[in-house]
């Protein structure tokens, strides 16, 4: 046995302790700082951290937690906490802590100093795939912005006709004059067509002809026979005049028939330049949606979507943590752990425990637990459960509740929250410009429940004002639908508001509903859906001002060309009819003239053969 | 590179006539095992302040851990398998429950199956090494000493400035 090297043994150990107790504190502080900060997305700080190996405690003065919305401002900070962790646990690179307690807890403290941190790049260069939750949360806040207030708004001015119309640029009068060029263009072919047809040149050809027969001196049986066959081929010719004088009239009936359709488009176009107008001017659709949501819509959402952040962030964190554990990869001289029993199947951080004390911005004392807080639940068989709440000598109380389950396959939020008894005195009830007054006595309660089952929320938010009292002040209200709402708030001493979020039955819905909507929508209808529908009428009556001229003289210009393109066919008709008649009437004559020639012809023989038999 | 040249002499003393075969082989055998397992083990904590403690050759223990880390190297996917081998064995299943619920061998990481296979190998391998390195160092004594002081390295060596100081401070040291 060495001595020397028994003494080198010891005076290492000890120097290592000593080592470990003098940089231990700030490496594990500055390790807790960085990878919480990580965690935040802000910057997350502890002052006075101790780390006692003896007792297995940790310590620390006070812990802030800045909030990445508002790097000035945190989301909660803490004063002296304490906290017991288990020694086993460590030696595996587990952290499983017993009890923290927070006292001095505050919600929404000032900073100061910046709590901005600068998160490192992602290895992958990807940013995360959003999430279910961020969608919902995207889809609310975009509902809120696309409120219905600027709809609203729009009613308060006149709309102006005419700068819409400028603005709208009629189609209907360009395709209306674009069709009457082209019915004049067809109709000038048809004049045209009529009076150059060769049918006129052999009609007085023909007529030439029938006149050149003289029937009466005609003698001879043969001549007249050559005379009615002339006849027939001219009956012919004239027969064939008449089909093509058909094949004319039916052309241009079929191209009338084009243009009678091309007319009736006429009132579809007039329709879509009015639809278009309608659009342009904004002309809204009132009911009570649109008005519960224009006046409580952005704060109770902005609420609602403060509550789903924090179900995301856990959401998040959970799915995170729980997928990068344990993943079995054999390394060259690592080989392979063999686990025997569940005794250390601990998650990464466990927190089996917390005791909150504290108060609110608005002074509530709260107390309260949440327990269970863990990277895998799977291995600590709990789910993150909170409890807290409290309430001040004025008899304001506040409550969350909750439970974050994600021991199932598919995860589970729900989140209870409470806060009644609030003074409205000196606030107002709306951020809307439409509800601007502030409140002279009344009381408020806040309930919302949120429940989400991994791609299922269904969620929903009630706020009751009771006892209410406006200050309306001496100044008129600024436009109708401000008056409106003032004379129905003033009616009503309370307000009860439900905003329901949820897509049990399809796809997300987003729905606010007030006992006041349907004074709401009864003074608005009579009032501003008259003034919405004097301006639909103005807009249509000067749409069909500016266009109906158009119509009208297209129409009239249609029937006199077409009338006159008629008449010039009948009067071509007309002739080829006549010189038919006049070509029978030949015909009948020379048949006539034929017999006779004939008669003669018989009774000259007869005679002469009586003469010659001497009879 | 005075504490390498110290050990290196030492190891040469040691070989020459100064220290025991079996302090010898006693050091060549704890390098092996820390050679051969992987080195931030419980175990070898242990088998450091052994090296330490007892008056073992801490020089050829140096040597041995060089020389067993390259064939741990090669000879891990052996350890592995072995390792699996005996974790799986049906008759051992009880007495790795119980092992594993007990912390302190927990902390061994004997359920590992590289440190559980190299550490038994590396034991096993102890008996017929410290015979085989014992025996090694009477033969070397006899036969290779001479020889290898008389080589062109060991003349080079003694020859530098450093050994020069550390001749001198050995003997100021007394």
């Amino acid at each position: 046995m060495r001595i020397k090297g028994l003494i080198f043994v010891a005076v290492i150990t000890a120097l290592v302790f000593l080592a470990s107790w003098i940089s231990i504190d700030s490496y594990i502080e500055s390790e807790i700082e960085y990878q919480a900060s990580i965690a935040n997305g802000a910057v997350v700080e502890i002052d006075g951290f101790e780390l006692s190996l003896v007792d297995l405690k940790i310590r620390w003065d006070r812990l802030q937690i800045a909030n990445p919305e508002n790097t000035w401002e945190n989301s909660f900070e803490t004063g002296e906490a304490e906290l017991d962790f288990l020694f086993w646990p460590t030696l595996w690179e587990r952290v499983i802590i017993e009890d923290i307690i927070f006292k001095d807890f505050r919600l929404d403290s000032e900073r100061e100093t910046d709590g901005y941190f600068e998160m490192p790049v992602n290895e992958d260069g990807e940013g995360p795939e959003p999430s279910f939750i961020a969608g919902v949360i995207g889809d609310v806040t975009s509902e809120v912005s696309a409120n219905a207030e600027t709809e609203f708004l729009d009613i308060k001015a006149d709309v102006n006709v005419d700068s819409l119309l400028a603005k709208l640029n009629l189609q209907a009068p360009e395709k209306i004059d674009s069709l009457k060029h082209g019915l004049e263009q067809k109709y000038s072919k048809w004049d045209s067509t009529l009076s150059n047809t060769d049918i006129n040149q052999e009609i007085a050809g023909i007529k030439e002809t029938i006149e050149a027969i003289d029937v009466k001196n005609l003698k001879q049986v043969d001549k007249a026979l050559a005379a009615i066959q002339n006849v027939q081929k001219l009956t012919k010719q004239v027969d064939s005049l008449k089909n093509k004088a058909q094949t004319i009239r039916n052309d241009f009936q079929e191209d009338f028939g084009d243009a009678r359709f091309s007319v009736g488009r006429i009132d579809n176009w007039i329709k879509n330049d009015y639809d278009r107008a309608l659009k342009l001017a904004k002309l809204p659709t009132i009911d009570a949606q649109n008005i519960a949501q224009t006046l409580f819509g952005q704060e109770l959402f902005s609420e609602y979507a403060g509550y789903l952040e924090y179900a995301a962030i856990a959401r998040e964190y959970s799915s995170k943590l729980t997928g990068g554990e344990d993943e079995e990869k054999i390394e060259r001289f690592e080989g392979k752990d063999y686990k025997f029993s569940d005794k250390y199947e601990w998650p990464s951080l466990w927190i089996q425990n917390i005791d909150l004390s504290g108060e609110t911005k608005t002074n509530i004392q709260l107390a309260g637990k949440i327990t269970n807080i863990s990277s895998d639940q799977s291995k600590t068989k709990e789910p993150i459960k909170f409890d807290l709440g409290g309430q001040d000598d004025a008899n304001r109380s506040m409550n969350l509740t909750g439970e974050f389950n994600y021991l199932e396959e598919e995860p589970r939020e729900t989140i209870r929250f409470e806060y009644a008894g609030f003074g409205l005195a000196g606030t107002k009830l709306s951020p809307s410009e439409l509800l601007p007054y502030e409140l002279v006595e009344g009381t408020g309660e806040i309930a919302a429940e949120v429940n989400i089952i991994d791609r299922r929320i269904d969620s929903e938010i009630q706020y009751q004002n009771k006892g209410l009292k406006f200050d309306f002040g001496e100044n008129p209200s600024d436009g109708r639908v401000q008056q409106l709402i003032r004379d129905a708030v003033s009616s009503a001493d309370q307000i009860n508001v439900t905003a329901l979020v949820d897509n049990v039955d399809g796809p997300l819905k987003i729905r606010i509903r007030s006992n006041i909507d349907n004074l709401f929508v009864d003074a608005l209808k009579s009032t501003v859906s008259r003034e919405v529908e004097q301006a639909r009428a103005r807009i249509e009556n000067e749409v069909q001002q500016r266009i109906g001229d158009r119509k009208e003289e297209l129409l009239a210009f249609k029937d006199e060309k077409e009338a006159e393109i008629r008449q010039e066919y009948d009067k071509l008709e007309a002739k080829v009819n006549e010189q038919l008649q006049i070509i029978e009437q030949k015909k009948e004559e020379l048949e006539k003239r034929k017999k006779e020639i004939e008669e003669e012809l018989k009774n000259k023989a007869a005679d002469e053969l009586r003469k010659r038999i001497g009879f | 590179m005075l504490i390498l040249l110290k050990y290196i002499a030492k190891l040469l003393k040691a070989l020459s006539s100064e220290a025991s075969p079996a302090q010898i082989a006693g050091g060549f055998v704890l390098g092996m095992i820390i050679g051969l397992t992987p080195i931030m083990s419980i175990h070898n904590l242990l088998i450091v302040i052994l090296i330490i403690i007892l008056k073992v050759n801490a020089g050829m223990a140096i040597l041995s851990f060089l020389i067993f880390s390259g064939i741990a190297y090669l000879a891990d996917p052996v350890f592995h398998n072995f390792g699996i081998w005996l974790l799986e064995k049906e008759n051992l299943q009880i007495t790795w429950t119980s092992m594993y619920n007990n912390e302190f061998w927990a902390i061994t990481k004997f359920y590992n199956t590289v440190v559980l296979g190299s550490f038994l190998i590396a034991v096993a391998l102890c008996i017929p090494m410290f015979p085989i390195t014992q025996l090694g160092v009477v033969q070397y004594r006899k036969h290779i000493h001479e020889k290898v002081m008389k080589t062109k390295a060991m003349k080079w060596l003694k020859g530098t400035k450093l050994y020069t100081i550390y001749n001198t401070y050995q003997r100021v040291r007394g």
